[in-house]
C-alpha cells in the first residue's frame, strides 16, 4: 500500500477516532448530503463508502428511490465484502440520482451539494460518493458509472474518479440500472489510493457470470496522446487546451483525431441504457424489496401499477422511452442500430488506442449553478454527456480527475486507455500529481 | 407521438402519472424520439450488434444448490405467511 491509506495506517487512528469521525460528518452532512445514512458497520481499518444501490448486509439501501424504502440486503455486494475482509472500515451509503439516472445529481429527494459551493451542481449520478471524497481527508468511495456517473461529479467535485474495464469488478449485489453497461469503479483524492483499492476488489466471480478472469495489463503510462476533435468544444475548451500545453513541457507527444460519428454514442447510450433500466425496475413489484404495498386483495397488475407510483419523473420517463424502443415495431431501428453503433465506436476508438491513450475534457460545461441545471430540457442534459458516454458504451478504462480551477471550481479530463489498460491509465494520472496539487475545502477525519 | 400512443405506452408500462409528471414527460418525449432517430444515420456497414462492450469467451459455472446464509435476512423485506411471502392475487 501506498499514498493516504499508507499514511492513515502509519499515524494510528486512536481510541475514540471513529466516533469523532461519525459525528463530524453526521454534522456536515445534514449540509452537503453526503449519505443517505452514516453507519459505521466495524471499525479499525481504512474509511469506505459505497453508492447506494450496493448492497451492504444490514444496511438500508435505497438507490436513492422510494420504491426501495425500508429495503435491507441480506448479504454483501462482491466489491463490499472484499473490502471488508481486508478490514476496510464501512462509514455509509452515498447519495445518488434515483437508480442512476442523471448527470447533475438531482435527481434524489434531496441532492448533494458541491462542497466547493454549494449553489453549484456536483454532478451524477454518483453525487455522494464524490463529495464525501472531496471532504473526508482518509476515505475511499465504491461508485458506479453506466454512462459517466463516475466522471462527472469526479470532475465537478475535484476527486479523481475511475471506472474500469466492464467486467473487472464483478456486478453482483449492484442494483442493475443498463447491465451491459454498469462498471463498479472508485472515487478517491489519489490516482495511488485507486489502483490499491483495485487490486483489491477487482477479478473473476461466480456470482456474476459477466465478470472477466483476464487481469489487467502490467503497464505504465503511455506517452502517445490522442485528443478527439469533436469532442474539444464547450467552456472547457480553452482550459483544456492549456492543460494539453503543459503534458506537452511534461513530455507527452499530443495528437489530434477525427472519430466519425462519435457524437452518435450519446444516443446510442441512452437507447440501449433506457432498454435495459425499463426491464430492470420491473422487478420492483411492491412486495419482495423493502416497500411494502397494502391491499393484496387487489389483482396484480392494480397493484404493480400502484407500488411503480414511487419512482420518480425521470425513472418513469426512461421506463416510457426504454419500453417504447424494444417495441416489436421499432426495435431494430432503435435498439438494434444503437447496439451496431456501439460495435462501431467500440472500434474506431480502439484503433487510435492501439497507438496511444485519449485524452479529454470531463464535461463540455464549467460546473453550472443547481438552478441553471434545473432549467435544462432532457435532451440538453443528454447532451452533457458527450464525453463521458464514449469510454462507458465500448466499456473502456478511464479515469477523470482535476486539472485546472475556474472561478474556484474544479475542472476534469479524463484518460481513456483500450479494454484492460487500466494500470496504464491510473499509472498516467499518478504522474500527473507529482506536478499538480489538488485542492479541498475540507479535511473531515484528518490525523 | 399522438396522445393515444402516449397513453397506450404508458399504460403498457403500468405506471400511473400525475398530471404533473404527465405533463413533464409528454413536454419533451417527441424532442428525445427525435434525437434517438439520429442513430439510423449512422452507416455500420456489416457491423454486428455489441450485445456487450469486452467480447470474450467465459466458462460458465455449473448450477449447484447451496445453502443461502442469511434466510430471515432475505424473508424480513416482505410480508410472510407460514415461509410464503405474500403477494397480491394473480
Amino acid at each position: 500500500m501506498s499514498g493516504s491509506i499508507e499514511e492513515f495506517h502509519s499515524k494510528k487512528a486512536g481510541d475514540g477516532y471513529y466516533e469523532r469521525l461519525e459525528a463530524e460528518l453526521k454534522k456536515l452532512n445534514a449540509e452537503l448530503h453526503a449519505f443517505n445514512n452514516i453507519t459505521l458497520l466495524n471499525t479499525g481499518g481504512y474509511p469506505f463508502s459505497a453508492k447506494d444501490n450496493l448492497c451492504v448486509e444490514g444496511v438500508e439501501t435505497t438507490a436513492s428511490s422510494r420504491i426501495l424504502k425500508g429495503y435491507v440486503p441480506p448479504f454483501n455486494a462482491t466489491a463490499v465484502e472484499r473490502l471488508l475482509k481486508r478490514k476496510f472500515t464501512f462509514i455509509g451509503k452515498t447519495n445518488m440520482d434515483e437508480f442512476g439516472f442523471g448527470t447533475f445529481g438531482l435527481n434524489s429527494d434531496e441532492p448533494a451539494r458541491n462542497p466547493f459551493n454549494r449553489e453549484y451542481v456536483t454532478g451524477g449520478s454518483s453525487s455522494g460518493a464524490a463529495v464525501a471524497t472531496s471532504v473526508m481527508k482518509y476515505h475511499v468511495a465504491l461508485a458506479v458509472s453506466t454512462g459517466g456517473s463516475i466522471s462527472a461529479p469526479s470532475s465537478f467535485c475535484g476527486v479523481v474518479g475511475f471506472t474500469p474495464t466492464y467486467g473487472l469488478v464483478s456486478r453482483y449485489g449492484l442494483l442493475d440500472y443498463g447491465n451491459s453497461l454498469d462498471k463498479i469503479g472508485i472515487i478517491s483524492r489519489s490516482a495511488s489510493d485507486t489502483a490499491n483499492v483495485f487490486d483489491l476488489i477487482r477479478g473473476p466471480d461466480d456470482k456474476d457470470s459477466t465478470s472477466v478472469s483476464e487481469a489487467p495489463k502490467k503497464e505504465k503510462a503511455k506517452k502517445n496522446l490522442f485528443v478527439i476533435k469533436e469532442l474539444l468544444k464547450g467552456e472547457t475548451q480553452s482550459y483544456f487546451e492549456r492543460f494539453c500545453d503543459k503534458l506537452r513541457g511534461l513530455g507527452y507527444a499530443i495528437g489530434e483525431v477525427s472519430v466519425p460519428d462519435i457524437e452518435k454514442a450519446v444516443q446510442a447510450y441512452y437507447i440501449i441504457s433506457m432498454a435495459e433500466a425499463s426491464t430492470n425496475l420491473a422487478k420492483y413489484t411492491g412486495f419482495k424489496y423493502g416497500y411494502k404495498n397494502s391491499g393484496f386483495e387487489k389483482g396484480y397488475n392494480e397493484f404493480f401499477t400502484e407500488a411503480r407510483s414511487n419512482f420518480g419523473v425521470e425513472a418513469k420517463r426512461r421506463i416510457v422511452l426504454g419500453t417504447f424502443v424494444r417495441s416489436s415495431s421499432v426495435r431494430s431501428k432503435y435498439y438494434d442500430k444503437a447496439m451496431k453503433v456501439r460495435a462501431l465506436l467500440t472500434s474506431r476508438l480502439s484503433k487510435t488506442l492501439e497507438k496511444g491513450n485519449i485524452i479529454i475534457p470531463a464535461m463540455p460545461i464549467l460546473t453550472p449553478k443547481i438552478e441553471e441545471a434545473r432549467q435544462m430540457d432532457s435532451v440538453s442534459v443528454y447532451k452533457m454527456d458527450i464525453s463521458t458516454i464514449p469510454p462507458n458504451l465500448c466499456g473502456l478504462p478511464h479515469v477523470c480527475f482535476p486539472y485546472d480551477y475556474a472561478g474556484g471550481m474544479p475542472i476534469g479530463a479524463q484518460i481513456i486507455g483500450s479494454h484492460f489498460s487500466d494500470n496504464g491509465v491510473l499509472e498516467f494520472v499518478q504522474e500527473w500529481e507529482k506536478t499538480f496539487k489538488y485542492k479541498f475545502k475540507y479535511d473531515v477525519g484528518a490525523l | 407521438m399522438e396522445e393515444r400512443e402516449f397513453d397506450r405506452l404508458v399504460a403498457i408500462c403500468r405506471l400511473k402519472l400525475s398530471a404533473k409528471e404527465r405533463e413533464d414527460i409528454r413536454k419533451d418525449i417527441d424532442d428525445i424520439i427525435s434525437y434517438f432517430d439520429e442513430v439510423s444515420k449512422v452507416d455500420t456497414g456489416r457491423e454486428k450488434e455489441a450485445y456487450h462492450p469486452v467480447e470474450m469467451q467465459e466458462k460458465l459455472r455449473e448450477d449447484k444448490v447451496v445453502p443461502f446464509g442469511n434466510v430471515q435476512g432475505l424473508l424480513s423485506n416482505t410480508k410472510t405467511y407460514r415461509f410464503y411471502v405474500v403477494g397480491p392475487k394473480v
